[in-house]
């Protein structure tokens, strides 16, 4: 079967687990994607290695050296993109920077996954997620009130994906145009992107209430984004903003009349007694286990859920139909599989993550015509 | 300015957000995205005011932040003549993009068996909830789906209830993988001059927004699915601390350097001289000791006088702000993460969400935003469709546009 990327060169020298993930993007899809590696202990978990590093090939090259990086240029001229997340002036120290690589190639796609951005005070900063969910704001107001800031530690994900749809856009203009350019995608914009409701009504609306953590017990819509906690200590959240819709079935399942004076309008629901409405929702759903809600929930077709562990994913039939989680394949573990499904050309499993240097003088001598004596000197051994 | 999207068009017939931020993606780049909505009140997301889905200011920013770019026709899809004009929109376009329900396509006759006669060359892209394929048919949010995938559960200290990852955290990461995989389909189109049907759901993408932890938890470590308490971290200098006004993000390796330095940067010598602390072995094995520690001597001082003091010496760290503090962030304006642009609605300038992707030649752009219902229907069948004005009339007695 033919894949949507056959053909594509990818020079993948990414360090960090959501950069390697990005372009792990392009290689599910069937780009060639050749890992730079060093040498040294690629990603920091194992786990981590296998999902962001498969469908790759691997080339040890010592950039440290002269005919390293020599070596690394004459790969990047023979490719189509080129991939770093490394720092502005590491990659000017070592002639890896875009107005370098692009001098002897116009049509090259240089893409950088960054912490901050290309440009601004912050534009070198190390590509941490977690220095960027600091600066993102979301962090104090994700818990309840009174506790911890937290890391929701996703950040990354959506920078990984933007860095995939990033190359993809300039990959479109260079057929149409012949033209290559520049893509970065920073952390900071994948932090900000994924909190893009919350950012966006502090931005129109500001005030303070964007900026303390609400109870659950003080939702603005007891109906909507709300948790309610079941008998067996699990959780249910509901999402019924349109309350007209829903109220009906909801206030038979939990036995409150639908016609109950306090409830039986929008405004009564969500305003006027909207914190005696939360109270009751809570002391109905404490009365029966999450089955029995699911159950409930299912029958009604209604928009509502239980909140489940990385267990419930994990033996979903669903998850498996979709390819969204694959099988344990001859002693490798279960492992997430594609979030895309394309129907004539679909992300497949070609090769497990590579060990370093696996494909060293496969790709030196297919690519670049190199010998065996020039492989040994480009090559850390 | 040329943009990177330049001729394609789209049809974008979705509700909500995780079907219309796929649209906008292709459209900050310059594709032609026109979203179809109903004739009576269009798109649910206009109507979030009334329904108090979401706070919303004095202009409608849920909606019109993610239909930014587009254009707007208001076709009642339930006649047949409306239904024609889609057809016909079909052949002059590049891609469909929907994320309403596979009944409601059908019924109108819209579904991609039907439109891939129409244009083989079409990209029909669903964002659905739970993928294209299995058992599960029941109605999908953005926070009934991430409360499958285990994500809610595992944030935020023992014994808090769940946390939400905030307002479209799942439809952004739905949306935008989406808007890849409709790169991936043109890109192949233009090899094979085929286009096919792709489908990006909420489930599976936000299974993708799991990966730093759900990818431990496959391979076996089951802790990755319970919730950690910031007093007892894997590595305690990587980990939230209160100070005297705030709270600050240390992110440093837990080795022997690093510890030394940070230990440089205290007053109080104790604790660089207590010798439960003076391994990384040892530090994880007293690791709620030493965060006791480390507490105490971090509360005594401002947020910024320890990034004074750390800054130097190479510490890195973070005020954990909020969104105000971020509203005021020169590195999210000097990189148009945030833009200022004008709103017909309140006839003012407004600050929205910007371009989180750098196009260094063929850069984004926020130039409109969201249209009003139905703005552009005229146009387009005119301009694009060739429709008479007479017919234009006509469609409009029949009620088959606004």
């Amino acid at each position: 079967m033919t894949s949507a990327l056959d053909g594509l060169i990818v020079i993948d020298a990414t360090s960090e687990f959501f950069s390697s993930l990005g372009v792990a993007l392009l290689a599910d899809f069937g780009a060639d994607v050749i890992r730079i590696d060093n040498g040294e202990r690629r990603l920091s978990a194992d786990y981590h290695d296998r999902l962001a590093n498969r469908n790759k090939r691997s080339v040890s090259l010592d950039l440290g050296l002269d005919a390293g990086r020599a070596a690394l240029r004459d790969m990047v001229a023979k490719s189509d993109v080129f991939v770093t997340d490394a720092g502005l002036s590491t990659l000017a120290e070592r002639g890896l920077d875009y107005a370098t690589l692009s001098a002897a190639e116009p049509d090259l796609i240089y893409a950088r996954a960054s912490g901050f951005g290309p440009k601004g005070p912050d534009n070198d900063l190390p590509p941490l997620d977690e220095l960027a969910a600091a600066r993102t704001g979301m962090m104090p107001i994700l818990p309840q009130p009174g506790q911890p800031p937290v890391y929701p530690q996703i950040g990354g994900m959506y920078t990984a994906v933007m860095l995939a749809f990033g190359v993809m856009t300039a990959l479109h203009h260079r057929e149409e145009t012949g033209e290559g350019q520049e893509v970065d995608v920073s952390l900071l914009a994948g932090n900000m992107y994924g909190a893009s409701l919350d950012l966006q009504a502090y931005l129109a609306i500001g005030g303070e209430r964007f900026l303390h953590p609400v109870s659950r017990m003080d939702a603005g819509n007891p109906m909507s984004g709300t948790l309610y906690m079941t008998s067996d200590g699990l959780w249910v959240t509901l999402t019924m903003p349109d309350t007209d819709r829903w109220w009906p079935d909801l206030s038979e399942i939990v036995g409150l009349g639908v016609g109950d004076s306090r409830f039986n309008s929008h405004e009564l629901r969500c305003e006027v007694n909207r914190l005696e409405l939360i109270d009751e929702l809570a002391k109905a759903f404490e009365r029966e286990p999450a089955d029995h809600w699911r159950k409930t929930f299912t029958e009604r077709q209604m928009s509502a859920d239980i909140i489940e562990r990385y267990d419930f994913p994990v033996q979903d039939k669903q998850a498996y139909d979709n390819r969204y989680i694959l099988e344990a394949d001859g002693g490798a573990p279960k492992t997430l599989g594609f979030p895309i499904f394309m129907a004539e050309t679909p992300a497949e499993m070609k090769r497990a993550a590579p060990r370093i240097g696996e494909h060293t003088d496969e790709v030196l001598s297919d690519l670049l015509g190199l010998t065996e004596d020039q492989i040994a000197e480009a090559a850390r051994s | 300015m040329a943009k990177a999207l330049d001729g394609i068009r789209v049809i974008d017939l979705t509700v909500w957000f995780q079907g219309p931020v796929a649209g906008q993606h292709l459209a900050d780049f310059g594709a032609e995205v026109i979203h179809v909505e109903r004739p009576h009140g269009g798109d649910f997301g206009r109507g979030v005011r009334t329904i108090k889905a979401l706070p919303v200011g004095d202009w409608n920013q849920y909606f019109l932040v993610i239909n930014r770019n587009k254009k707007s026709m208001a076709i009642n899809l339930k006649q047949p003549s409306g239904q024609e004009i889609l057809h016909k929109l079909v052949a002059e376009s590049d891609v469909f993009l929907s994320n309403l329900s596979a009944d409601n396509l059908a019924s109108w006759h819209l579904t991609y068996d039907e439109l891939k006669v129409i244009n083989p060359g079409l990209v029909y892209a669903m964002s659905t909830g739970y993928g294209p394929h299995g058992t599960i048919d029941k109605p999908s949010f953005d926070m009934t789906v991430q409360a499958l995938t285990g994500l809610m559960s595992r944030i935020g200290e023992p014994g808090q209830p769940p946390i939400y990852l905030g307002m479209g955290s799942g439809d952004a990461i739905g949306g935008l993988m989406a808007a890849y995989g409709i790169l991936l389909a043109l890109h192949n189109r233009r090899r094979t001059g085929k286009g096919q049907y792709i489908d990006a759901s909420l489930y599976g993408a936000q299974l993708f927004l799991a990966a730093p932890t759900l990818s431990g938890y496959l391979a076996g470590e089951e802790r990755f699915a319970r919730q950690q308490s910031r007093k007892s971290p894997d590595n305690p200098l990587s980990n939230v601390y209160e100070t005297s006004d705030g709270w600050i993000f240390l992110c440093m390796p837990n080795d022997d350097a690093s510890w030394r330095t940070l230990c440089g940067s205290f007053d109080d010598e104790d604790i660089a001289a207590d010798a439960r602390f003076d391994t990384a072995g040892k530090r994880g094995e007293n690791v709620e000791a030493l965060v006791e520690a480390l507490d105490g001597i971090i509360e005594q001082r401002t947020t910024d006088e320890w990034m004074e003091r750390w800054r130097p010496l190479g510490i890195v760290a973070s005020p954990i702000n909020n969104l105000r503090d971020l509203e005021g962030d020169p590195q999210a304006w000097e990189n148009e993460y945030l833009v200022e642009t004008y709103c017909e609605e309140v006839q003012r300038n407004v600050n929205v969400r910007g371009l989180p992707v750098t196009l260094s030649k063929t850069p984004g752009v926020v130039e409109t935003l969201g249209p009003e219902l139905g703005q552009h229907t005229e146009q387009i069948l005119v301009d694009t469709l060739g429709y008479t004005w007479e017919q234009v009339g006509e469609l409009k007695e029949e009620g088959a546009i606004l």
